[in-house]
């Protein structure tokens, strides 16, 4: 089949690979119909993500029919349409069965490896280095996806790819950021980063009842999508103005918003001067991996007794985390890789009856082949990029 | 060469010591080595810890300890391999394999990371896959 793989910093390549076949019994093969190209695909792509090989097909945003079921799977059979959700979970553990489905205690054949670096694996991930598993991902003609009796879930109505795809990860992912921030009515949400994940973050802040949303990015087309389809009611370019904390003070009669989420990660941009400089040379020569700016200005910014929510990616460690603005404030950080499994049936019924239609941060749909080009037109956010569809 | 691993099964007691004890679950290595083995349940509803020490030095001492390494690396590794498997085969039914680790939890695979992409049809034989 053909799939696309990371072949070194800042290269992906098309390639023919073997197709996967069923190795445990509850395995099943997926012929992928659409798949996405994540924003944290691209800290892959940029290097910034250790254990990565030569090879390694990417992608974890998939969906499609399934071919083939193992002896164990009874719930799935050839011809179902599925979506699969990113992490992978066995469902048999103390953490899958209290819903905590991305830190299932089995799904991770490297435990060992993520256990050096974290102290405690995770869940395997699907195409997202080795230190999650060393998966094969969904940029790819097929999949073979383990525990299939707990993660798909099946697509009944007459609804598009575009429609559903996003269940595999961004849309339950900015719904968790949302949740974290326990909603109520009238607070105040700011979302730094206006990407996919932060989209769906703010409009799932407005689902659940947010009386203002504010959207952080640096480029005006986010901005603008933001506004005009996830339903943010207010909006800070940081290009113009990099005092952000300022702006939201401003924005907030000097309370600070009452709960921030980072739907940015390690790859912050919106640092300015001699912190960002010694950033950037600290990741480059590897001493630190993670630019923190988004998460330190989301600590600075947030109400005292305010909530820091985290769905960004991080993957290693963070200078200078503002531990005394966070302590003293009496703060609250919620994070964690999407337990996507919990939202696929809430937020499905939410696309069903028309409270949202996720298809709407969709800009570019690519033939799988043109991955590569389109890894570099979401890196470089050329052409009012948001999204890119692969279709194999 | 000492040292101590420890892992949490979401069963209860009685059926994790059946089970550790049954062939088709055992642990191999642990079987082999000299180790201590302390079953303990764990608090509210979190299942049974089991904890493995190992006692006494490999035989001919720092040498044989450098050959242990050698034919499979270090052994505290080969335990917490063994007590992953276990833990994995009870709660799921299966040893759960990778295309980068085909094998499964092994220790070592660490280093010898296979690309995550599928495995061929000999490749698959070799891991003991069917």
């Amino acid at each position: 089949m053909r799939a696309n793989v990371w072949s070194g910093r800042n290269t992906v390549q098309v390639e023919n690979v073997p197709d996967p076949k069923i190795l445990n019994d509850r395995d099943a093969i997926v012929r992928i119909t659409s798949t996405a190209i994540c924003g944290s695909d691209l800290h892959l792509y940029d290097g910034y993500v250790p254990t990565m090989k030569k090879g390694d097909i990417l992608g974890h945003e998939f969906m499609g029919e399934v071919v083939e079921t193992g002896r164990g799977v009874t719930n799935l059979a050839v011809g179902d349409r599925v979506v699969v959700p990113f992490p992978i979970a066995c469902g048999g553990c103390w953490s899958c069965r209290h819903e905590l489905y991305s830190l299932c205690e089995n799904s991770n054949p490297n435990a060992g490896i993520a256990e050096k670096m974290f102290g405690h694996p995770t869940a395997g991930i699907f195409g997202y280095s080795h230190i999650t598993g060393g998966y094969a991902g969904g940029q790819a003609e097929y999949a073979r996806v383990p525990f299939a009796d707990v993660g798909p879930f099946k697509i009944e109505d007459d609804l598009t790819d575009e429609q559903v795809l996003f269940l595999s990860d961004i849309f339950p992912t900015g719904y968790m950021g949302a949740e974290f921030c326990e909603i109520s009515g009238g607070e105040v949400i700011a979302v730094f980063g206006a990407g996919p994940v932060g989209q769906f973050a703010i409009a799932s802040a407005v689902l659940l009842g947010a009386e203002r949303v504010i959207a952080i990015d640096r480029y005006d087309y986010r901005l603008a999508m933001a506004r005009n389809k996830a339903g943010a009611t207010d909006t800070i370019n940081f290009a113009d103005d990099p005092d952000v904390v300022e702006q939201l003070k401003a924005l907030t009669g000097g309370r600070g918003p009452d709960a921030v989420i980072d739907a940015v990660g390690m790859e912050a941009s919106h640092g300015h001067g001699a912190l960002h400089a010694v950033e950037r040379v600290k990741q480059a020569t590897r001493s630190e991996s993670d630019r923190g700016h988004a998460l330190r200005d989301a600590i600075l910014a947030c109400r005292p007794g305010g909530i820091v929510s985290v769905i960004g990616v991080y993957g290693g460690l963070l200078d200078k985390f503002p531990s005394g603005a966070f302590m003293n404030k009496g703060l609250t950080l919620k994070s964690g890789q999407c337990h996507a499994h919990r939202y696929l049936r809430p937020l499905y019924e939410h696309i069903r009856n028309g409270a949202i239609d996720p298809s709407f941060v969709v800009t570019h749909r690519l033939e799988l082949g043109l991955a590569p080009d389109g890894y570099e037109t979401f890196k470089h956010k050329e052409d009012e990029c948001v999204k890119v569809v692969l279709k194999p | 060469m000492s040292g101590h691993a420890a892992i949490t099964v979401h069963r209860s007691r009685e059926e994790v010591e059946r089970l550790w004890r049954s062939s088709d679950h055992r642990p191999s290595y642990i079987d082999g080595a000299d180790a201590a083995v302390r079953f303990a349940d764990a608090p509210g509803d979190r299942g049974t810890e089991i904890h493995v020490d190992l006692e006494r030095d490999l035989p001919g001492g720092r040498l044989g300890e450098i050959v242990a390494k050698l034919a499979g690396g270090p052994p505290l590794a080969k335990v917490k391999d063994d007590l992953r498997r276990f833990k994995a085969h009870v709660e799921t039914g299966e040893i759960p394999r990778s295309d980068a680790t085909p094998e499964g939890e092994l220790a070592e695979r660490k280093l010898k990371q296979r690309p995550a992409q599928p495995l061929g049809d000999a490749e698959r034989e070799k891991a003991g896959v069917r």
